[in-house]
């Protein structure tokens, strides 16, 4: 992957989808949500460089960026746990998975291993309550957990991460 | 004939997309059968589900379909006998759970393909709108809305006529049309349902009210934790705006609307309609002063509407159906049908629509067919975290908005989830105050600071440090927020405690007078012990224990220092003797 | 535009139809508290405290931004508004990280602002600390001098090292502001009411201080030769030189107090004289009888009290005492006592004390210099029989004590060691163990225990217009400044009364810090040793009975009062929020909890920031937004973590900030401070 251009390819990226937004501080949620997408998170540089650009102050920025649970301002790891406390999950014990996980990977809500490879974070519904408890690591969903299966699923990730290595 | 397979998230979830590519791989290039998908049909009990169908009529639904019945489902529909896939049949009393339903905002869920504007079209899609467009005035269509009773599907209830006309009478030319799809209620997932299964019929409906009240733009502000209802949304746009339902002259009637949605980026309360307001405006969520209310200065401060995707998922049905025939369902005060996530210890979960006036117990027994476990029902939580829990006794309570306020709960948005005798009421009050406290803006006193002390008073109740006087401090507290808040996160946070300390005082009674939870849920006032008769010293619970508070030789009984023991119930779990009790 | 009448509480109010009912009620004089509202700014709604009740109306309504209609009825104060409010009030204090005031101050009976003259000494505006500590009573100097000090024992700069030696501040302070123009109040218009005060100690001249500046006519009545009390006849002459309290009554008497001494009620006048004259009489007789030592022999000749010992040396007819004498006692009277004795020429003096040192209630350096001054310490020793010879005292035999088991107070108590006991030789014992009231002579009902009784919150006695405070009162002999701070609340109260009205006091709610968290806080400053007061040297003092203390320099004082951490909050008086706080009585304390996070920071360079007494009014941030334009101020995180910040890091944007101030201008609270 690039190496010294990655900065200014990130740049770059951003500079297009504030283009596309108009540089519209009425669109600054949906810039954030790019430019997260595009870093990975939101970096302090980040946040002055829209707020400038969309012509609205680092303090407002901030405050939008740090109201929503989505927004990062610290990278996460490469596979992000986002585990359900729904109302169904946690009738169906949440609790439980999450005791689990962070046995697991040492790790407590909001953290991240030190390997850099999971980040648990604990999500209000993920709206599968049929399937609950439910977690979801990146884009994929996994139901009907038990704590067993939930380790074996983050070992699953971890070996895929070796594969891949 | 043509195999469909459910790719809502729940069957995702499930594997669906698993056995979609084992049955990919399965098909040989000459086969004449189809594969496709659908949504969700909200059995999700049931998942992953495929359809054989043939033309339009249902040959056989399987269920629980794994990857590895891929071959063999590939095998028998290019022979056309079913009969080798006779084990994946739905059981008769598991297809009673949709048989008992009345869907008109699930109409097409789990039956047409949400990314092909096609599937859509051949069920009536966009009559409706050419209906509206072509032969009635707003008037008549806030009219024909006024007929059919529809009130908002997102818990208030407040009738949608009334909204759509104060947005119509507003003055000026820029209004602005939006759709809450910020589902955020934990334990609810109508409106993801929707999106995902039959995201042309929330845009038809979103047409056409956006038609009644003269709005030029239609807005959908949708979960960001909905991946995929976003995904098939954005396509269901383009597949629309390609086939000239939206944008400059809409079917050549004159009329004009743009259509685009907005994803949230996580926090509930911007299903507050002001939050949402200013969340769709880049803002923190944090709620406005009403008056004014968004008919008059909504969205950038120009006349705005409001509703819910359900209540929107309801507007082509009734203009091609009537009014009447929508209200012609129902009770005096609630007219039509309601959707229902059915969760929670029920055995059979998922999407319930059903005519308003039935009973709760309907819904939990004869759709959902009672308790998992042979357990029995404690109590059912409606409207989430701004609703109550129904204990037992009341669960012939009609389904009708005024009913189940009398309860202390509300209708909602529609969650439904079901507790039984192990579920602990204050501890799941305690769950609620955990979320509303984490999801308050903080703008309000009352709410930011009143609901982190009624959570702090909840939890050392569970935690067996509760004080005589807790119960009234938070009955008073209580009632000051729902008074003192300003918006109705903070006003209704605390129906969850006031209802459950209504129908279940005596639980917290015991957490808090005899440090016990009558649940056995609250770790904290759990006792794990080992009946040295029936332990047979198998020594795996101590192998277990994660932090060594078992001991004992093998083959003699063991011991739990109750000291070291952490309650952490694996060796509840474990013991294969039943030696293991706990208090 | 049309006009609207609505009522509220039951006034009828005439408005235009667009106006907000808390505009309307306060063009009508109804109060109706707020704290996030302003009207610079956009309409908010936060803080919950404008809510007003609408007859027939489900909700309650914000009355900052609800425009209502034509024929509303209204309610300010109904229950359901007021529990609201009470709660709103609550949760806010409950989350307040923030000291209303110094515990200096609040551990003053008298509720001197400590922290505030303090603040004045390190500036050398003596003239202002006086006019501070005048505030709350006419004797700076003089209590200077006296005063057991209980603020320093508050003083939180002892969890850094050593409190600050605000006593000796004061002193400094008043004495220097004696020495020319000294601070003098304002005196009210003359009201045309009447008031007497019996007694002119410390209680007594204080309430006629504050009575005659409210415009009272106010005459002092003392039986004594001179006015001071127990400042001048109870306190020798070399911890208070008589000079002092001269100056201090005079300048009480300068304001049109009028002083009539040699008066004794019950045989120069009656009470119900006195009451006849006044619209009002104020008691404050003090307590002048010695407690008896309470062992056989104690009729002997040259058994003392102490008080009367005390008050003969003073009115220079010292009592014959021998060369050996024997003090009862381990309060600051038997250390006055004692060190008295050395000082008329006694060889022998011992004080008698049945417990140890540590139960001691005397002021620790009493009891040092005591013992520079030859003073023997029989500690564990109780008399149990005084023997004469001739009618006179001949010696003292004591029971010899131990400590016990501690009693209700917490102090160990003292029992006899059975059979044990020690003798010694003296020519006069000195009973310095207590002074009761002698309310012969008035009239007005008494407790149980023969002391005057007042009401707690009213000062009144069983007579309509009869008040008591001081000593003479409820719990019997005190230190002055406790006499001093009754008598401060009672000119309130009395003045209201005269007034037409009575309101009772009540002790105002204020903000505390935990003191754990506090404490951790302090054990990071830097330590900055607390200044001793120099005495003159024990030989050459114990010859005389001049002032010991040998007066600091300016400098030296304005570096010990620098050592203040100034713990009470400069917004204190301005605050809105303790305003709101005290418009009704709640009890935060039952809502105890996590408190959001806080911090201090200084990023808008001339504005302090502490985020611990923010209340997220967002009013700062609102007017950095609208008013100003410039939107540096932010709201960071959501809900009950919620903090303000300034999110900048160039240059520019800091020295745009740097002249503005308008944030800190509208913050209702102490969140906000300039900085010089």
């Amino acid at each position: 992957m690039c190496k010294n251009d990655c900065k200014d390819e990130k740049m770059k990226a951003l500079d297009l989808v504030l283009d596309a937004h108009d540089h519209d501080s009425g669109s600054l949620i949906t810039i954030l949500q790019k430019a997260q997408d595009i870093h990975g998170y939101l970096p302090a540089e980040i946040i002055y460089y829209v707020a400038a650009q969309t012509g609205t102050t680092p303090a407002k920025v901030m405050g939008v960026a740090t109201f929503y649970t989505q927004f990062r301002l610290e990278p996460v790891g490469k596979y992000l746990i986002m585990l359900c406390k729904g109302t169904a999950c946690h009738v169906n014990g949440s609790d439980r998975i999450e005791a689990a996980i962070t046995n697991e990977l040492e790790i407590t809500n909001g953290q991240t291993t030190k390997d850099g490879l999971f980040t648990l974070k604990n999500v209000a519904c993920l709206g599968c309550c049929s399937l609950s408890p439910v977690m979801m690591v990146n884009e994929e969903t996994f139901g009907t957990l038990t704590p067993e299966k939930a380790i074996s699923i983050l070992n699953d990730f971890r070996n895929r991460k070796e594969e891949e290595a | 004939m043509r195999i469909v397979v459910g790719e809502g998230s729940c069957g995702i979830a499930a594997g669906a997309g698993k056995v979609y590519d084992a049955l990919q791989t399965a098909m040989n290039p000459s086969d004449s059968f189809e594969l496709g998908i659908t949504g969700c049909i909200g059995m999700c009990f049931l998942e992953p589900i495929v359809d054989i169908y043939e033309g339009g009529d249902l040959l056989a639904r399987l269920v629980h379909v794994e990857a590895k019945d891929g071959a063999r489902i590939a095998e028998a529909v290019r022979g056309g006998d079913l009969s080798s896939i006779e084990d994946l049949k739905i059981q008769e009393e598991d297809a009673g759970f949709l048989n008992k339903q009345t869907r008109i905002a699930l109409r097409n869920c789990g039956i047409i393909d949400p990314t092909d504007l096609n599937s859509y079209k051949a069920r009536d899609g966009y009559k409706a709108l050419e209906k509206v467009l072509k032969t009635m005035t707003p008037e008549e269509v806030i009219e024909e809305i006024k007929t059919s009773g529809l009130a908002g599907r997102g818990g208030a209830g407040f009738p949608t006529w009334f909204k759509w006309n104060a947005a119509r009478g507003s003055a000026g030319e820029e209004k602005y049309l939006i759709c809450n799809a910020d589902e955020g209620d934990p334990g609810a997932f109508m409106d993801r349902a929707v999106i995902e299964s039959d995201p042309h019929n929330l845009i038809e409906g979103m047409l056409i009210a956006a038609y009644a009240i003269g709005a030029k733009e239609a807005i959908v502000y949708v979960r960001a934790e909905y991946p995929l209802a976003i995904i098939r949304l954005e396509e269901a746009i383009r597949q629309a705006t390609e086939a000239g339902l939206i944008g400059e002259n809409i079917l050549g009637t004159g009329f004009s609307c743009k259509f685009r949605y907005m994803a949230g980026a996580g926090a509930f309360v911007c299903g507050e309609e002001t939050a949402l307001i200013e969340s769709l405006e880049g803002k923190r969520g944090m709620p406005r002063l009403k008056p004014p209310f968004p008919a008059a200065a909504g969205y950038k401060l120009k006349p705005s509407n409001i509703n819910n995707v359900e209540t929107f998922a309801n507007v082509a049905w009734i203009i091609n159906n009537g009014g009447e025939a929508f209200a012609a369902m129902g009770t005096e005060g609630s007219k039509g049908t309601k959707v229902f996530a059915l969760t929670g210890k029920v055995k059979r979960g998922g999407l319930v629509e059903i005519p308003m006036g039935q009973t709760l117990r309907h819904v939990i027994f004869d759709i959902g067919g009672g308790i998992r476990n042979e357990k029995k029902i404690k109590a059912v939580q409606m409207g989430g975290p701004s609703g109550g829990c129904i204990p037992e006794n009341l669960l012939d309570t009609v389904i009708d908005y005024k009913a189940l306020s009398a309860t202390g709960a509300i209708m909602g948005s529609g969650g439904m989830v079901v507790m039984d005798e192990n579920t602990c009421m204050v501890g799941m009050a305690r769950f609620f105050l955990d979320f509303t406290s984490k999801e308050s803006c903080g703008k309000c006193v009352h709410c930011r600071i009143g609901t982190k002390r009624m959570l702090e008073i909840l939890t050392r109740i569970v935690s067996g440090k509760g004080e005589e006087g807790d119960i009234e401090l938070l009955e008073e507290l209580c009632n000051a927020i729902k008074d003192g808040a300003l918006c109705g996160l903070g006003q209704t946070a605390p129906n969850p405690v006031l209802t459950t300390i209504r129908y279940f005082r005596d639980e917290y009674e015991a957490h808090i007078k005899e440090k016990k939870c009558p649940a056995k849920e609250c770790v904290e006032l759990l006792s794990y012990k080992i009946d040295p008769d029936t332990c047979k010293g198998c020594t795996l619970c101590a192998r277990k224990c994660p932090v060594q508070a078992i001991s004992g030789e093998v083959k003699n009984p063991h011991a739990i220092d109750q000291d070291i023991c952490i309650k952490c119930g694996q060796c509840y779990t474990l013991c294969k003797f039943g030696a293991i009790s706990v208090e | 535009m049309s006009e609207i009448k609505i009522i509220i509480d039951g006034i009828e109010c005439k408005a235009q139809s667009g106006e907000t009912i808390l505009e309307i009620a306060r063009a009508n004089g109804i109060y109706i508290p707020t704290l996030c509202h302003d009207e610079s700014v956009a309409k908010y709604g936060a803080c919950g405290l404008c809510l007003v009740e609408g007859e027939g109306l489900p909700k309650l309504m914000r009355a900052c931004s609800t425009i209502p209609a034509d024929g509303w009825i209204l309610h300010t104060d109904s229950d359901r508004v007021l529990r609201a409010r009470k709660v709103a009030l609550e949760l806010l204090m409950s989350d307040h990280d923030g000291d209303c005031k110094g515990p200096c101050s609040l551990n003053c009976p008298a509720g001197t602002d400590c922290m505030a003259y303090v603040n004045e000494i390190a500036k050398g505006n003596y003239h202002d600390a006086v006019r501070i500590i005048k505030e709350k009573f006419p004797f700076p100097a003089s209590i200077g001098h006296v005063c057991p000090h209980p603020c320093e024992d508050a003083c939180r700069r002892q969890y850094v090292e050593e409190s600050i030696s605000i006593a000796y501040l004061k002193r400094f302070a008043g004495l220097k502001d004696l020495e020319k123009d000294t601070w003098k109040p304002e005196v009210a218009a003359d009201t045309g009411k009447k008031v007497a005060i019996i007694g002119g100690g410390p209680a007594g001249m204080t309430a006629a201080y504050f009575l005659k500046t409210y415009g009272h006519q106010v005459t002092v009545y003392d039986a004594m030769p001179d006015m001071g009390g127990m400042l001048r006849y109870g306190i020798p002459e070399y911890r208070l030189p008589k000079a002092v309290v001269d100056r201090e009554v005079k300048e009480i008497e300068d304001l049109g107090v009028v002083l009539k001494n040699n008066v004794k009620i019950g045989k120069d006048l009656t009470l119900d004289e006195i009451r006849k004259e006044a619209d009002a009489t104020i008691l404050a007789i003090g307590a002048w009888t010695s407690t008896k030592v309470g062992c056989p022999g104690e009729d002997a000749e040259g058994v003392l009290g102490g008080i009367d010992f005390l008050r003969a040396n003073i009115l220079g007819k010292p009592e014959e005492i021998g060369k050996s004498v024997a003090i009862v006692g381990g309060g600051n009277t038997a250390m006055d006592a004692c060190r008295s004795a050395v000082r008329l020429g006694a060889e022998n003096v011992y004080v008698i004390y049945r417990r140890t040192r540590n139960e001691m209630p005397a002021d620790d350096e009493e009891i040092d210099e005591a013992i520079e001054e030859g003073v023997q310490f029989k500690f564990l020793t109780n008399p149990a029989e005084i023997i004469s010879e001739n009618g006179h005292v001949k010696e003292i035999k004591l029971q010899v004590m131990e400590l016990g088991e501690p009693d209700a107070s917490g102090r160990r108590s003292p029992v006899p060691v059975e059979g044990k006991f020690e003798t010694l030789q003296v020519d006069t014992v000195i009973a310095a163990i207590g002074q009761k009231v002698d309310p012969e002579g008035f009239g007005v009902e008494l407790n149980k225990k023969g002391i005057i009784a007042a009401d707690e919150t009213t000062f009144r006695t069983n007579l309509e217009d009869v008040f008591a405070v001081g000593d003479a009162t409820n719990k019997g002999a005190g230190i002055a400044i406790a006499a001093i701070g009754e008598a401060n609340k009672a000119a309130a109260v009395v003045d209201s009364y005269l007034n037409g009205e009575l309101i009772p006091y009540r002790k105002p709610f204020v903000s505390e810090r935990d003191l754990e968290t506090v404490k951790k806080e302090l054990a990071e400053k830097e330590k900055k040793a607390r200044i001793k007061v120099p005495k003159r040297p024990a030989e050459e003092r114990k010859r005389d009975f001049k002032d010991i203390v040998i007066e600091l320099s300016e400098e030296e004082v304005m570096v010990e009062a620098s050592r203040c951490l100034e713990c009470g909050c400069h917004d204190y008086k301005e605050c809105t929020l303790i305003e709101c706080a005290n418009c009704m009585e709640i009890c935060p304390s039952r809502l105890k909890g996590e408190i959001h996070p806080g911090f201090t920071e200084t990023k808008l360079i001339t504005i302090e920031r502490n985020q611990n007494k923010c209340v997220l009014c967002n009013l700062c941030v609102r007017t950095c937004d609208e008013v100003t334009g410039k939107g540096i101020l932010g709201l960071v995180g959501r809900g009950f973590t919620t903090v303000i910040k300034p999110e900048f890091n160039d240059p520019e944007t800091i020295s745009g900030c740097k002249d503005c101030h308008k944030c800190f201008d509208i913050c209702p609270t102490g969140a906000l401070k300039l900085l010089d």
